[in-house]
């Protein structure tokens, strides 16, 4: 399990409380999900049957889910057949021991690098450093967070929060010189230092939004390019996927890429959807020599046959991000370094154990927004709400409350049990707001008041 | 480069979906000559794509990715009966044989990474380019 | 004269669920006054308690099983159970059944009722500028939206749309008290919305926004928050 993504009790609340009181960021999220959102509910409205493509995409994925071990062994003999190499990692130390092992081979000083959420996940970027290799983030969103040693704080739009002074600050301390704060500089400026990076790395590390297992294709989506340079300019390209990303076919693949960018940022595709097919053919004077596929667990072969199997149909396409109400005010910090919005709710407590992350099925007012939006139904808002019985199931939530609900229930379970705690509770109205649940409302609310006659005492004629 | 699969007849309201969203992506499409652009990347497309505006690329010992990744500018060649309606279209007329790298380019390099504003040519090329060529002659009928 | 729903012969039984009985008894007794005006014969089952959803939504299964129990004591399968909840109405068809190991129950969303059995209003909000929450519930799980809306423009009501009316109001139960600071923020840009639209009233069908709405407004002012019942029955004026 990835401690990197435990998220202790009450940070939620702690975070969520300093974004709440910073105005431009407030005004920064309202507008960019907003955008998305719209982008989205664009681009679904041109699909001819959005219903039926969300229908087809489910399936696909949910049948990949059912036999992934199979499909995975195709994946892997198609690769090779072509001259790539595959490895399986369970953990996440596994995982960046086998990459740095890859770098050490060649000798790698630098290593270029395109937008992975799964490469967070694993702390790539901390293992090579350790190994005295320099990791470079090619995404211009992803760039800017590393050099503020910062992290993503959406997965589709990893930079929402910075603004162009801030920008314009980390690039002229680079450069020692100064880069206005504006967009044609900063551009100018990023363009120029990762195009040295691009023309220098000796390893070029990217994801894989989704692998073919027939063909042994890895499919990389991008708007930038970095995705095309990092994959066919150095010399040897590493590729990290969570063992989830796979479909069956190319034709498969199709329904995938129809919904992924219009999802994402209601681009029918995005600038740069990339089929990478094995290493460098004969006669190719560019491209890399060697090829290497690192497929990692790290959690989720304990997903494949419970109740939370449909998430691993999720294809990281933001979408729920963009409707959470949540997400909205909170932004992607309080719910941790990686994954955040509802998929990272359902996700990371299923990755790092509910007690390593109870706060996040809670962050939630189960409003349904996301699985409303999500191109593959996942049905993210139910299962939040089977997180939330495993966590009083698996005693993680806090005694007094289980005992609170125990009482009540006991107390509710008969008329006369409800006539009387209601008729206490009446007369114990004015303490309401003292302690507890009662005090947590009465900071910004009115307590309400019981009426003086319920309604069932009343005469009804 | 890939053989056509299509009939060598073309269908007018395929291509101009093509170039309408083509254009819509920021590609500027051109008929018949190729623009004289210094420095410009050319490559040969192996298909176009009308439902999204794309061409496709495919790496090839005459079709180095470097082309269509380096350059400020960058020029596709794509004969008009290379056009097809989508993805499914593209793996059916691919029949499983996949090139290296295939890149289905669907306008310039871009980003809205710096306050969701739009930034083109971050990494890639700047300006994107689409030539449509008119459809290859059919093959000369032999000698009576 | 209404029209009668064909399928049930004029009697149908009024569920307060456990926010309407306590605290909000003038919109079940508006809710009722509907009905019967409607010329339904109105039960009320005195056993009924609370559809357990308070629990149910935490994940304390076992507390909302028991007072989930009250509702199958309390209810017959005779006649269908209108609720003025869209959240309890929602609770009552979508999860008691699975949690109880039951059959379902014929359940309706009070709007949704009154607009199937084609009422006739009177026209108590003419001239009168309302907004219309639609609780997440009813928005997303019962597909409730035209009609509420329907009901309130037969009372003369002009109804004026909320920016993003997509966005719960952040009431979702313990979460008001688990993440208060977000809960009220969604709450100020709920009402922030309405006032913005020029709304004299926002009308909810949910008791549980109510609460939640109402509750902000009474501390720190804004637009008065009705429960749709009362503004169909009495007008927007009827109070929460």
């Amino acid at each position: 399990m990835s401690s990197k993504l435990s998220q202790p009790v009450g940070s939620f609340r702690v975070i969520a409380r300093g974004k709440l009181g910073d105005e431009r960021i407030q005004g920064v999220l309202d507008l960019s999900v907003t955008r998305l959102r719209d982008l989205r509910l664009d681009a679904w409205s041109g699909l001819e049957d959005v219903e039926a493509l969300r229908e087809r995409a489910h399936e696909i994925r949910m049948r990949v889910v059912d036999d992934l071990e199979g499909y995975l062994d195709q994946f892997q003999r198609s690769v090779e057949r072509l001259g790539g190499h595959v490895h399986r990692a369970g953990t996440p130390e596994e995982a960046v021991a086998l990459i740095v092992a890859i770098c050490e081979r060649r000798g790698a000083k630098l290593v270029a690098k395109s937008k992975s959420m799964a490469t967070e996940e694993i702390g790539l970027n901390g293992a090579l450093e350790a190994a005295g290799i320099r990791p470079v983030e090619t995404d211009l969103g992803e760039y800017i967070l590393q050099l503020g040693g910062e992290h993503p704080v959406h997965i589709v739009a990893p930079a929402i929060e910075k603004t162009k002074e801030q920008v314009a600050e980390l690039f002229s301390a680079i450069e020692g010189r100064a880069v206005p704060a504006e967009l044609e500089a900063l551009t100018a400026s990023a363009r120029r230092q990762l195009r040295e990076v691009f023309l220098t790395a000796d390893v070029g590390v990217t994801g894989c939004n989704m692998a073919v297992a027939e063909t042994g294709t890895v499919t990389l989506v991008t708007n930038e390019g970095n995705g095309r340079l990092v994959s066919s300019l150095p010399p040897c390209h590493v590729v990290v996927m969570g063992m989830e990303r796979v479909v069956p076919t190319l034709d498969d693949l199709s329904v995938i890429l129809r919904l992924l960018a219009r999802s994402a940022t209601g681009q029918k595709l995005s600038s740069y959807t990339t089929l990478i097919t094995g290493p460098r053919r004969e006669g190719e004077t560019d491209g890399p020599e060697e090829l290497h596929v690192v497929i990692i667990d790290n959690g989720r072969t304990n997903l494949l046959h419970g109740r939370y199997r449909e998430m691993l149909a999720c294809i990281r396409c933001g979408a729920c991000l963009n409707v959470c109400p949540v997400f909205r005010k909170t932004g992607g910090a309080a719910y941790g370094p990686v994954y955040s919005g509802p998929m990272g709710a359902v996700l990371v407590p299923l990755y790092v154990g509910l007690g390593n992350a109870p706060d996040l099925p809670h962050a939630s007012t189960l409003c349904g927004a996301c699985t409303e939006a999500c191109p593959v139904k996942i049905p993210l808002h139910e299962l939040l709400l089977d997180l939330r019985r495993d966590l009083v199931q698996q005693g993680v939530s806090p005694r007094w409350e289980r005992v609170a609900f125990t009482l009540w229930s006991l107390a509710w379970a008969t008329p006369f049990g409800y006539r009387l705690s209601t008729a206490l509770a009446r007369l114990g109205q004015p303490l309401g707001a003292l302690a507890g649940p009662g005090k947590l409302w009465a900071a910004g609310r009115a307590v309400p008041a019981l009426a003086a006659r319920r309604y069932r005492d009343r005469p009804r004629g | 480069m890939a053989e056509p699969v299509t009939e060598p007849a073309v269908d007018p309201a395929l291509v101009a979906r093509f170039v309408a969203n083509a254009t819509a992506n920021g590609f500027t499409v051109h008929r018949g000559a190729a623009p004289l652009i210094e420095g410009a990347g050319v490559s040969v497309a192996s298909y176009g794509l009308a439902e999204s505006g794309s061409v496709v690329l495919a790496a090839a010992p005459d079709e180095p990715r470097a082309n269509s990744l380096l350059p400020d500018v960058h020029v596709s060649l794509l004969r008009e009966e290379l056009i097809l309606p989508g993805l499914p279209e593209l793996f059916a007329a691919l029949s499983g044989r996949l090139p290296s790298a295939l890149a289905i380019v669907s306008g310039p390099s871009k980003s809205a990474d710096i306050e969701q504003l739009l930034a083109v040519g971050v990494h890639g090329p700047k300006e994107e380019h689409v030539v449509l060529l008119p459809a290859a002659p059919p093959p000369a009928a032999p000698p009576q | 004269m209404a029209r009668r729903v064909p399928f049930v012969d004029g009697v149908v039984q009024l569920f307060a669920t456990c926010l309407g009985d306590l605290v909000f008894p003038d919109a079940v007794g508006d809710a009722e006054s509907l009905l019967r005006d409607a010329g339904f014969r109105v039960e009320f089952p005195e056993r009924q308690v609370c559809c357990g959803q308070p629990a149910f939504n935490a994940g304390h299964h076992a507390a909302a099983r028991r007072v989930a129990r009250t509702f199958t004591k309390a209810f017959s399968r005779s006649a269908p159970v209108i609720l003025p909840s869209g959240s309890c109405t929602t609770m009552v068809t979508h999860y008691l059944p699975a949690l109880l190991g039951v059959e379902p129950y014929e359940v309706w969303e009070l709007s949704a009722f009154l607009d199937r059995a084609g009422v006739e209003l009177p026209r108590r909000n003419e001239g009168r500028t309302v907004a219309y929450h639609d609780s997440c519930h009813m928005l997303r799980e019962l597909k409730v939206a035209e009609q509420p809306r329907r009901l309130l423009e037969q009372t003369g009501a002009t109804l004026v749309p909320l920016p993003r009316a997509d966005l719960c109001c952040g009431f979702g139960g313990t979460f008001s008290v688990r993440q208060p600071e977000i809960s009220l923020s969604m709450a100020d840009d709920k009402l922030g919305g309405a006032r913005g639209a020029g709304a004299e009233a926002l009308v909810t069908a949910d008791p549980g926004c109510l609460m939640h709405l109402d509750g902000r407004v009474r501390k720190v002012g804004g637009v008065p928050v009705v429960h749709l019942a009362t503004a169909l029955a009495r007008g927007i004026g009827g109070g929460a």
